[in-house]
């Protein structure tokens, strides 16, 4: 045992190592192409892509001076603010139906319908009809997060439900469990992993939902000071626009993750 | 010791109501031209205390009659009683051991044994209590605040009989719950659920494809058939009365068992090929 589990352990070192080594050639290489190494002039001119050093400074000039009157911080935040209003909306109406259409079969086939039909339409595609309905503020932002996330988290509790062990529910039955009791302390801790997975899924939809939107209409967020940086080639303020929502699309999914090791600890473990 | 080639079992003899009786079952899987046919009529009883297996080929309905004694299925026609009366569905009065994936992986051994308390009424204090007690008689007293999946399977089916007893039920059915140990794990426990059956005098029905585990434990032992099943020969071994684990070398134990043997064999082939038509 403890053989396998060193060897184990050490291929996971090892792993960590090439991973860094792997990541530390890609910014060797960003670093190569755009340092003025032949002529004076480097590989890729600044205005395709700047050079690391000059992506930093815009990071600290954006930091004290803000973009465009608003401060960093509030891009970031009203970006943080949609995303966090539709995404906790979704998970308290969507995974509750969800589950709902688990346990009830008329639920099921009553929302059925509306849920598969528009399950494959690309949801960004509504966006110009939800801005004649809502404006151009924040509402039709929320609500474009809310009809991609919906579909996914309803559906795949659901499923969870669906999946529960039959012999589980029989054994909690057998033991005196009245229905309810079956479903809090049976159906529902059993189903979430499978709910926890979703939510990990839509985390990177919703992010990207979220820079669709901000893209359109709006005079602030942190995909919009991207767009509008484009629009006067401020090409170090698009990279570090795309680098905030990347840092925060992977920091969202290490909150999901360490929230679900807490509360699912048992996984797909079986016992 | 004997054989006899009629299905019921003697009745209780103090009151004349078996415990459980299975009063001409049949089950039918599907419809039209799709069904199956799992069980022939079985009438079968199971007298109080009496430690009953049923031994049979795969896919014999052995666990289809559990399960109909358990509430979970109905059988499509006839009825099953215990004490009398008609089995409508699950009752803590019945007890169920699984072969294995019953238990709650999300709460920790404790609350597993508690749950049957629990839900049957008991006070939070009082099911621990409860669990404390049945944890101490399968020797899982240190594990309690384990998880199940930090258990080996040996000590999951330990869990899941101390859960089933927890509930204090009249009988205790068990659907092959030894079925995925290893040998050595299995012998032990087949030892410990005879001194757990000792001390309780709990009525139990046991399933099992296992001769010797049949032999080992049962006061009555029925050999079901090849689908669609029924009770083909009744044995009323004595074995189960001893405490002692060399019971098995016994020639009359080998005798039984070349009995048993020669009778599953012939229902083993028949489900063989019944499977390749």
């Amino acid at each position: 045992m403890s053989g396998a589990s060193t060897s184990a352990s050490h291929g996971a070192g090892r792993s960590r190592w090439i991973n860094l080594a792997s990541f530390a050639a890609l910014l060797a290489v960003w670093f190569l192409i755009t340092a003025p190494l032949v002529d004076g002039k480097p590989l890729v001119a600044p205005l395709f892509l700047p050079s690391p050093g000059a992506v930093w400074q815009t990071v600290l000039q954006l930091m004290a001076n803000g973009y465009q009157g608003k401060t960093l911080g509030h891009h970031i935040a009203i970006s943080l603010f949609r995303f966090g209003v539709a995404f906790a909306l979704t998970v308290l109406i969507a995974v509750p139906l969800g589950l709902w259409m688990g346990m009830n079969e008329t639920v099921k086939a009553v929302l059925d319908p509306p849920i598969e039909i528009t399950r494959p339409m690309p949801k960004l595609a509504l966006l110009p009809l939800l801005i004649i309905w809502f404006g151009i503020g924040e509402v039709s932002k929320i609500v474009i997060i809310i009809l991609a996330l919906f579909p996914i988290l309803s559906i795949s509790a659901m499923q969870a439900v669906r999946g529960v062990g039959r012999r589980k529910v029989q054994a909690a039955l057998a033991l005196g469990a009245s229905r309810s009791m079956v479903f809090r302390r049976v159906i529902f801790p059993a189903s979430l992993p499978g709910i926890f997975t979703s939510i990990r899924v839509s985390i990177g939809i919703g992010v990207t939902m979220l820079v669709g939107a901000e893209m359109i209409a709006t005079n602030a967020g942190i995909a919009y000071m991207a767009m509008s940086a484009s629009d006067f080639l401020l090409t170090s303020v698009v990279i570090v626009g795309s680098l905030i929502m990347a840092i925060l699309g992977y920091a969202l999914d290490l909150l999901a993750r360490a929230l679900e090791n807490k509360v699912v600890h048992w996984g797909g473990k079986e016992g | 010791m004997q054989m006899s080639s009629h299905a019921a079992l003697p009745a209780d003899a103090a009151t004349g109501v078996p415990k459980v009786r299975f009063d001409r079952i049949t089950k039918c899987f599907g419809k039209g031209a799709e069904a199956v046919q799992a069980l022939e009529p079985v009438t079968l009883d199971i007298a109080e205390g009496a430690f009953t297996c049923l031994l049979g080929p795969s896919g014999c309905g052995k666990s289809t009659l559990l399960n109909i004694l358990a509430g979970f299925e109905r059988p499509t026609a006839g009825e099953v009683f215990m004490d009398g009366q008609p089995v409508q569905g699950p009752d803590p009065r019945r007890g169920v051991v699984f072969q294995q994936g019953a238990l709650f992986t999300w709460m920790n051994v404790r609350d597993n044994v508690a749950f049957g308390p629990l839900a049957t009424g008991k006070s939070q204090a009082e099911a621990g209590r409860i669990a404390d007690r049945f944890l101490e008689m399968v020797g899982l007293a240190g594990f309690a605040r384990r998880y199940p999946y930090e258990l080996s399977g040996g000590m999951q089916q330990r869990v899941g009989i101390a859960r089933a007893l927890a509930n204090d039920p009249e009988i205790l059915l068990m659907d092959e719950p030894f079925a995925a140990l290893d040998a050595q794990t299995r012998e032990l426990l087949q030892e410990e659920i005879k001194r757990i059956w000792h001390e309780t005098r709990k009525t139990v029905l046991w399933i099992t494809h296992s001769i010797d585990e049949a032999l080992f434990l049962a006061t009555d032992i029925a050999v079901m058939s090849a689908r669609p099943g029924r009770i083909k020969a009744t044995f009323r071994p004595e074995f189960a009365r001893s405490s002692d684990p060399s019971v098995v070398t016994s020639p009359e134990f080998a005798r039984m068992k070349a009995q048993i043997f020669g009778l599953l064999r012939e229902e083993a082939l028949a489900a063989q090929r019944q499977e390749a038509a």
